[in-house]
């Protein structure tokens, strides 16, 4: 992670205390804590030697990520008393622990699952009868698809509005879209998910209402996504933006006679390219930390998100287990290309 | 964001007085935010007062009617439904737990982000890097999904929810105030503090913590709206308030399988959250840059 999460941190803008942070090596996402810049430097020599680094760091994470799974699930509540009646007895409840050997010491259980994890073994799901693992990989695809399809239309809407706004701070432009994404990160999502199927499917009946039948059916979950996270989008490439153009070599650039639209394009955006792509990259990030899930809810689409909430339902702890811990893996992961993703830009530009 | 001030003093151009005068209320506009969180305040204080009748009273007669439609009970401003309760009234007396959940929220999450900001800012070494590995590990993890898989086990009710709430918001707190108190751990009154023989305690409570403060106000503001549209995702998933109790979200949820027969039941608690949340977005953006052109 590193310092990166820094711009995402002060949501809705690049405030002057990141900028404050910023080196002048290191470009404006990744150097804001002592750490991150610690590592930067030492891994600044090998490629190999960055990626094993992260690797590592990620490793130590998803093991962190099992541990507090398997804490919350298993010392802060008890998973016997959720397969018991509402009025067992303690004899009973002593029962159904041995049948599913918890009475057995904490640190064993922990053992035994978390062996079972690098065997790709889960536990058995006892709503779907099979392997939790099973129904968590089968949503896995829908999940990815629909949020990947969502941030391509966050990333279009927020990038070119934000370019465009930031390029004339405070025009009749920028006011209007700076309120429209003010309003998109203020309603809750699924609502606006809701709203956009009362409009676009029950009242025009253009596009269906809910589930995954169709190429269509996915246009209005993805839209949903895209308008909650272009806003954010749009307002972190716009402050980025509005800070680029102040910068001494645009007044150079203006005063030698280029026209706005050549100082945005030859050297403004080159400039703030970086930025952008981090940025975009760190929302799908966020994407996975909750809206997508409650909008497949809501539009009943076959991915993590409704599998879990079904499972939730059900009392069913070892898919909702699986579902965490394979979505935490996957935000893990896509950490990683984002940052190795950033770096191996980051040096070509500086070598150029 | 100083430049953005800049920019917005240099951009006017001289305006004709029509134009002041359009420009003199624009600025003023954002008057209505606190105007409008003050009214919620008010409603979830006192709602007995402001609900026109009760939340809980069966209007059979009177099923989904919808809104400002009168009926011998009185206006219906926000329409009824499937059991003819009055929506307005439901929505006022949600205000008190919608506002409850995320302002507690937002205190525990913003506390212990304040404790391990000012740790780990003040101290840096090894206290620093533990914490700042935790603040890490918490980002990688998808907390929504974490609330869910707590919520359904420990069974969802208010208190837990106040509880795994913070969960989502303290990493944020924890990363500014470890910014800000680096900036002021370097400034020469902490010098003079420390010179002067303040214990350490002293020296960050009474010295580093007030001048953080402003940014852990603002972003007090900012963070209570986060939580609380958290709040209406988890409700409205099923694993947050259950009923009897009522707040936003659950009433949107309520609404959902009556959206083709009944849209305001959905719509128009969405609308209420989301202008509530706006308001706060928009309030901590004037004190953000109020902050910015002071500082």
């Amino acid at each position: 992670m590193g310092g990166s999460s820094d711009l995402v941190t002060v949501r809705g803008r690049v405030t002057r205390s990141d900028a404050d942070d910023v080196t002048e090596e290191d470009g404006p996402v990744q150097a804001s804590t002592p750490i991150a810049r610690r590592m930067a430097w030492a891994g600044r020599s090998t490629v190999a030697g960055i990626v094993l680094r992260r690797a590592r760091d990620g490793a130590i994470t998803l093991v962190l990520v099992i541990v507090v799974i398997f804490v919350l699930t298993n010392v802060v509540g008890n998973p016997a008393l959720v397969y018991a009646p509402v009025d067992a007895s303690d004899a009973e409840i002593a029962r159904i622990e041995a049948a599913f050997g918890l009475d057995r010491p904490f640190l064993e259980r922990f053992g035994d699952y978390f062996a079972g994890i690098f065997r790709g073994d889960f536990g058995n799901s006892n709503w779907q009868q099979r392997p939790a693992i099973d129904a968590v990989l089968e949503a896995l695809p829908a999940t990815i698809q629909l949020s990947i399809l969502g941030i391509a239309g966050a990333a279009f809407f927020g990038i070119v509005g934000g370019v465009l706004a930031g390029a004339r701070p405070n025009s009749r432009l920028d006011r209007v879209t700076n309120f429209l994404s003010i309003g998109a990160l203020s309603v809750p999502n699924f609502w606006l998910g809701l709203l956009l199927i009362f409009v676009f499917a029950v009242r025009l009946g253009w596009l269906p209402t809910s589930g995954r039948i169709g190429w269509n059916s996915i246009i209005l979950p993805a839209a949903t996504l895209a308008i909650v996270h272009g806003g954010r989008i749009f307002q972190l490439v716009r402050s980025a933006t509005v800070e680029e153009m102040s910068k001494p070599y645009v007044r150079v650039a203006r005063s030698k006679g280029f026209s706005d639209r050549q100082v945005l394009t030859r050297h403004v955006l080159r400039n703030t390219g970086l930025t952008t792509a981090t940025i975009a990259g760190w929302e799908y990030v966020r994407m996975w930390g909750g809206a997508a899930f409650a909008i497949e809810f809501v539009f009943a689409w076959p991915g993590i998100g409704t599998l879990m909430i079904n499972a939730a339902h059900r009392q069913d702890f070892f898919i909702l287990q699986a579902a965490v811990i394979v979505a935490g893996a996957f935000v893990i992961v896509s950490n990683l290309i984002i940052d190795l993703m950033y770096r191996a830009i980051d040096r070509r530009v500086g070598a150029a | 964001m100083s430049i953005v001030i800049r920019d917005l003093h240099t951009a006017t151009v001289a305006p004709s007085s029509a134009h002041r005068a359009v420009a003199a209320v624009r600025k003023q506009l954002w008057l209505v935010c606190p105007l409008f969180l003050m009214v919620i305040v008010l409603w979830a204080v006192a709602p007995g007062w402001f609900a026109p009748l009760d939340p809980e009273r069966i209007d059979p007669r009177n099923r989904l009617v919808s809104p400002l439609t009168a009926t011998e009970a009185g206006r219906h401003w926000a329409g009824t439904d499937q059991l003819g309760i009055d929506l307005f009234s439901a929505m006022v007396h949600g205000a008190r737990l919608t506002l409850l959940v995320a302002v507690a929220a937002t205190l525990i999450g913003a506390c212990i982000g304040v404790i391990v900001g000012l740790l780990s800012g003040y101290f840096s070494g090894w206290v620093d890097r533990l914490l700042m590995r935790l603040t890490e590990a918490q980002t990688a993890m998808p907390m929504f999904l974490v609330a869910i898989l707590l919520l359904s086990m420990l069974g969802p009710s208010v208190l837990i929810l106040i509880i795994v709430l913070p969960t989502l918001v303290w990493p944020i707190f924890g990363r500014v105030v470890r910014a800000e108190t680096l900036k002021v751990r370097e400034s020469s009154y902490i010098e003079a503090a420390v010179a002067t023989g303040c214990t350490t305690r002293a020296v960050i409570t009474r010295h580093v913590l007030p001048n953080v403060m402003p940014r852990i106000l603002v972003l007090m503001v900012i963070e209570t709206g986060h939580v609380m549209l958290a709040e209406a995702g988890l409700s409205f998933l099923g694993v947050g308030v259950q009923p009897p109790d009522t707040t936003w979200g659950l009433l949107i949820a309520d609404g959902r399988p009556l959206l083709t027969v009944a849209w305001w039941l959905t719509i128009l608690p969405g609308v209420l959250l989301g202008l509530t949340v706006l308001c706060l977005n928009i309030l901590s953006r004037r004190f953000e840059t109020r902050a910015g052109a002071a500082g």
